[in-house]
């Protein structure tokens, strides 16, 4: 366990995300890019949910803009919206030292575990939705979350054997301690020869707009109707052996019973069906797709380096 | 005999903080009971937990287990040994099984003859050759509340794994742990001591971890430091912190090397009201808030950190950045929430389901307003403020704050309705209506609290019985048992006379039209309840927990003293409570055990002679015998004073009254034969009993009592 090499802070917030795109990239993550659809978290992405199924190795870290409508507070809130970044690392399995290379990234963001008061407070993730759940913690820097690290349990209803370990970094709140600012709209984006950019420059209309959206603009009507199709959809492309495809409508439906509930156009009662409508497809994504690997011939397993 | 000390350390990922103490207690009842069942003596165990570790360390261990010595009888000797005195088979078969030959065998005459014998005894194992069994089955027996999996193995415990430390005196005993080697490695603090640390003895372990490795590793140790700490730093702050058994607990479950640092926020937030403040410092950030000498919160807090930093104002200033938005989202939502009053939310508990089949948060404030009027004047209250507080006792489930922070519910709602302007006893009995919460709790303070609370609960413990979901085992999902003894506290404590079945009665008839008011659309997979059986299940099911009442709550109420009053059914659960309180006096008069004995005797001969000559009836002919006819007099002397007494729910007195029919009713069993020739006087006679019985059991069935 020797001492990380302890960096300078990142001034700007595509810094911070560069620092640990190299960082990872050290760790022999696979470097990849946004899935490009709306999703609410960096584990809709294929390369959490899916990767994690099946035996093969994997090893990953990406940027995922995420959504959750019901947070929108029309740009007027310093700490919460509705569309944020979260820096998402996995490795399956996870390794020995996981919580010693995630203390790394620390260090190479300027975090000193000597001077701050880092700990892993118990905290379990569950997503009904996604049929998945594992076991981790909330990391405190001096009283405040800046990770959840989770080693994967079960996924899509499959259990994860070997076991995922996954990090999600809240980008905006990492950056803000950082910088040291009151509101994420303050967050320096960017600073070049032609002037500082902040987070507010970048992203203040949109979250005034998409706000306004979600709570007032969103047919209902239409999104249930979506919802209705795009559930049928998937399960057509289940029974036709087609896992990606597939998965991509039950994301969509997911996203779309997201801004139904933001409405709140589904009642109490009503919003546990659709949970599980909802699982019920992740669980025969989960199934399909493993079938798919397994009639590949689970091809990372021939890449053990990975 | 020697022993040697013994040392047992799991070093994981850091554990769940509410496992830590648990885990480590249990590791030390799990080897002991081990060392126990195999016979190996020792003398101290001490358990160690940390966030990183669970450990175990026993003084003396001894080296061997205790001899057992081996006693073991044969087949007869007449079976063993045939005619000519050599060994048979069967006798052959008994020393070759005792592992000896046959000459080796002994003989024990018994009162059925002569037998084969066999002695020995069998030295005690090397408990070096037992420890690594031991081990591994008292780590597999922990309780652990969730298992997870890691990497690629298949070994399962509450987090990952790293290091075994398994040591007896400077031994390392090899075994393999969840897929762990055992070794002599530790390693210390997380960041302030990252290296191994090599433990030389067992004996060295607490020391050389608090030297070297930076590690406080005894729990209630470091709870005292953190708890003393945390004051002396308070007084600093001119405070005292509010410091409660489940913080405590928490926080020295997340530190190795407690380091409490003060730290303040922005005095405007004071204007919160205390319960919101102290659920965000206490409940989100686990930190100690501080009060001043006139109870008033202070502006200042206390965290504990977990290391010893070379730059404590970083640590301070980061966790009063967290603390700052969280106080500040909270006064938004208090802000928020006192915009639109109480009341206006009630429509919208329309949206809210309480339980599927029992309609929205609306429904039951319903069914439970008309509970609450139903019970006012037993509570001596204004039905017309029970109804209001009812209606609105559920609104600030709509609130933010309760949003952001379930267990203030209640608490908000009392809050809102004061701002409002509602009768302070409306939004005091709101801010109470959910107590008792846990066993030994405050009861709502006032009459209309204690009114909310009862046909809060009574409301649910019905509905849910009328929907078939009553608790069985040790499933109560809807903590009915809890509820059901909340109502009975209440209504005991306070002294309520409240005729429950009625109330039941009323509860059952809302909660069955509100269920079949749903049924329609769905077709019910069995028949539902019929108001008579749940009337009954939960008239039932609210004095069992009656019975639990009593054990938990009150010494010297015995089963029989229970079962003696359960008898008679009362409606009243203070009624109840006045019969049993009165049997305990009764039971401490020297006629007691007689006249428990003379009832039971008397309820023998009336059932009796129930079976015998059934409800044929037969003219009874005068009483003769002087010890019949006193009995008669002492009885319709005691009759008006008795039953006055019981008119008054003053059962001690009356039972007191009849005590003294003792010694009347003891000349009458030894002198009077009840079972006459003549069937005239035999009916007198039983007449004259089942007076006397039906006195006693006007207050509780005596024959039930030891006597």
């Amino acid at each position: 366990m020797a001492r990380d090499a302890l960096a300078e802070r990142p001034r700007t917030f595509q810094d911070l995300i560069l620092r640990l795109q190299q960082y990872w990239a050290a760790q022999g993550c696979v470097l990849m890019q946004p899935y490009d659809m709306e999703v609410g978290a960096g584990t809709f992405h294929v390369a959490t949910f899916l990767r994690a199924i099946g035996p093969e190795p994997w090893r990953a870290a990406y940027v995922q803009p995420s959504r959750r409508p019901t947070d929108g507070r029309y740009g007027d809130n310093p700490f919460r919206l509705q569309h944020y970044y979260q820096f998402q690392v996995v490795m399956k399995p996870s390794p020995a030292d996981f919580i010693d290379r995630y203390l790394g990234s620390l260090a190479s963001v300027g975090l000193d575990p000597l001077v701050q008061d880092v700990r892993l407070v118990e905290d379990n993730w569950e997503s009904p939705t996604l049929g998945a759940w594992g076991l981790g913690w909330e990391i405190w820097v001096n009283g405040m979350e800046v990770s959840q690290f989770t080693y994967f349990q079960q996924v899509g209803g499959q259990d994860c054997k070997p076991v995922m370990g996954e990090i999600t970094y809240g980008l905006e709140r990492l950056a803000m301690y950082l910088q040291g600012v009151e509101s994420i709209y303050e967050l320096v984006w960017s600073d070049s020869e032609h002037g500082k950019i902040t987070y507010g420059d970048v992203y203040h209309q949109n979250e005034v707009e998409q706000s306004r959206y979600n709570f007032e603009l969103a047919d209902t009507t239409e999104l249930l109707r979506q919802f209705e199709a795009l559930e049928s959809e998937c399960t057509r492309l289940l029974e036709a052996q087609s896992a990606l495809p597939a998965y991509e409508k039950m994301l969509r439906a997911s996203h779309t019973f997201n801004l139904l509930d933001a409405r709140r156009a589904i009642s109490v009662t009503e919003r546990q069906r659709y949970i599980l409508r909802v699982r019920t497809l992740a669980r025969g994504v989960a199934d399909a797709y493993l079938k798919s690997r397994e009639a590949l011939g689970f091809p990372l397993l021939k890449k053990q380096a990975l | 005999m020697s022993g040697h000390d013994f040392l047992l350390e799991l070093g994981t990922e850091e554990l769940p903080s509410a496992a830590v103490s648990g885990l480590s207690v249990a590791l030390a009842e799990q080897l002991t009971s081990a060392f126990a069942s195999h016979g190996i003596s020792h003398g101290m165990v001490r358990s160690f937990g940390t966030p990183r570790r669970l450990a175990v360390w026993v003084k003396d261990l001894n080296e061997r287990a205790a001899d057992a010595s081996i006693v073991r009888r044969g087949p007869p000797v007449s079976a063993a040994v045939d005619a000519t005195g050599n060994p048979t088979r069967a006798g052959l078969a008994f020393a070759e099984s005792c592992g000896c030959s046959f000459a080796e065998l002994g003989r024990v005459t018994e009162a059925k003859g002569e037998f084969l014998h066999f002695a020995s005894v069998k030295a005690g194992a090397a408990t070096t050759a037992l420890l690594g069994d031991i081990v591994i089955q008292a780590v597999a027996q922990l309780p652990v509340a969730k298992r997870m999996r890691w990497g690629d193995s298949d070994f399962e415990f509450a987090r990952p794994v790293h290091w075994v430390v398994l040591l007896y005196a400077e031994q390392v005993l090899p075994c393999e742990v969840l897929g762990v080697a055992s070794g002599r490695i530790t390693y210390g603090h997380r960041f302030m001591a990252p290296g191994p640390l090599t433990l030389s003895a067992a004996l060295d372990y607490e020391d050389l971890l608090f030297t070297q490795g930076r590690v406080v590793a005894d729990f209630e140790q470091r709870r005292q430091q953190i708890r003393s700490g945390v004051t002396d730093l308070a007084a600093i702050e001119g405070g005292t912190p509010v410091l409660t058994d489940a913080l405590l607990d928490e926080v020295t479950a997340l530190v190795e090397w407690p380091v409490p640092l003060s730290a303040g926020f922005d005095a405007r937030f004071l204007d919160l009201p205390d319960e919101v403040i102290l659920a965000t410092l206490q409940g989100h950030q686990r930190y100690f808030a501080l009060r001043a000498a006139n109870g008033r919160l202070l502006n200042r807090f206390i965290t504990v950190a977990n290391l010893v930093s070379s730059d404590p104002t970083q640590v301070v200033a980061g966790n009063e950045r967290v603390v700052g938005p969280r106080l500040s989202d909270a006064a938004f939502f208090w802000n928020q929430d006192r915009a639109a009053p109480l009341h206006s939310r009630q429509e919208a508990l329309r949206a809210v389901t309480f339980q599927a089949q029992l309609g929205s948060y609306f429904d039951k404030s319903v069914r439970a307003s008309a509970l609450a009027s139903h019970l006012a004047p037993a509570f001596h209250a204004d039905a017309t403020l029970a109804v209001r507080g009812m209606q609105l006792a559920k609104c600030d489930l709509l609130s933010g704050l309760v949003g952001e922070f379930p267990e203030l519910q209640g608490t908000m709602g009392g809050y809102y309705a004061r701002h409002d302007g509602e009768p302070e006893a409306i939004a005091t009995a709101i801010s109470e209506h959910y107590r008792p919460r846990f066993a030994g709790d405050e009861l709502p303070s006032g009459a209309l609290g204690q009114i909310l609370s009862v046909a809060d609960k009574l409301d649910t413990i019905t509905g849910i019985f009328a929907i078939g979901q009553k608790p069985s085992g040790t499933r109560d999902p809807y903590g009915l048992r809890r509820a059901a003894l909340g109502v009975l506290r209440i209504l005991i404590e306070t002294r309520r006379e409240v005729d429950l079945q009625d109330c039941i009665a009323l509860a059952t008839r809302n909660a069955v039209a509100d269920r079949d008011a749903r049924l329609g659309s769905g077709a019910a997979k069995t028949a539902p309840a019929s108001g008579p059986a749940i009337e009954r299940d939960v008239y039932d099911y609210m004095i069992d927990r009656l019975r639990a009442y009593y054990t938990e709550n009150v010494a010297g109420v015995t089963t029989e003293m229970f079962e003696a009053v359960l008898d008679r059914r009362p409606r009243s659960a203070y009624d109840f409570d006045r019969r049993v309180q009165a049997l305990a006096v009764f039971l401490t008069l020297a006629d007691a055990p007689a006249l428990a004995a003379a009832n039971k005797r008397i309820a023998n001969i009336l059932r009796k002679s129930d079976e015998s000559e059934g409800t044929t009836s037969i003219t009874p002919t005068p009483l003769v015998q002087v010890e019949e006819l006193s009995l008669q007099a002492a009885l319709n002397e005691a009759r008006p004073t008795v039953l006055e007494a019981i008119a008054q729910q003053n059962y001690a007195e009356a039972l007191t009254r009849l005590a003294g029919l003792r010694g009347v009713v003891d000349a009458f069993f030894d002198k009077v034969l009840v079972n006459a020739n003549e069937p005239g006087l035999k009916a007198a006679r039983l007449q004259l009993l089942r007076d006397l019985r039906s006195l006693f059991l006007s207050i509780a069935d005596l024959s039930r009592l030891p006597g």
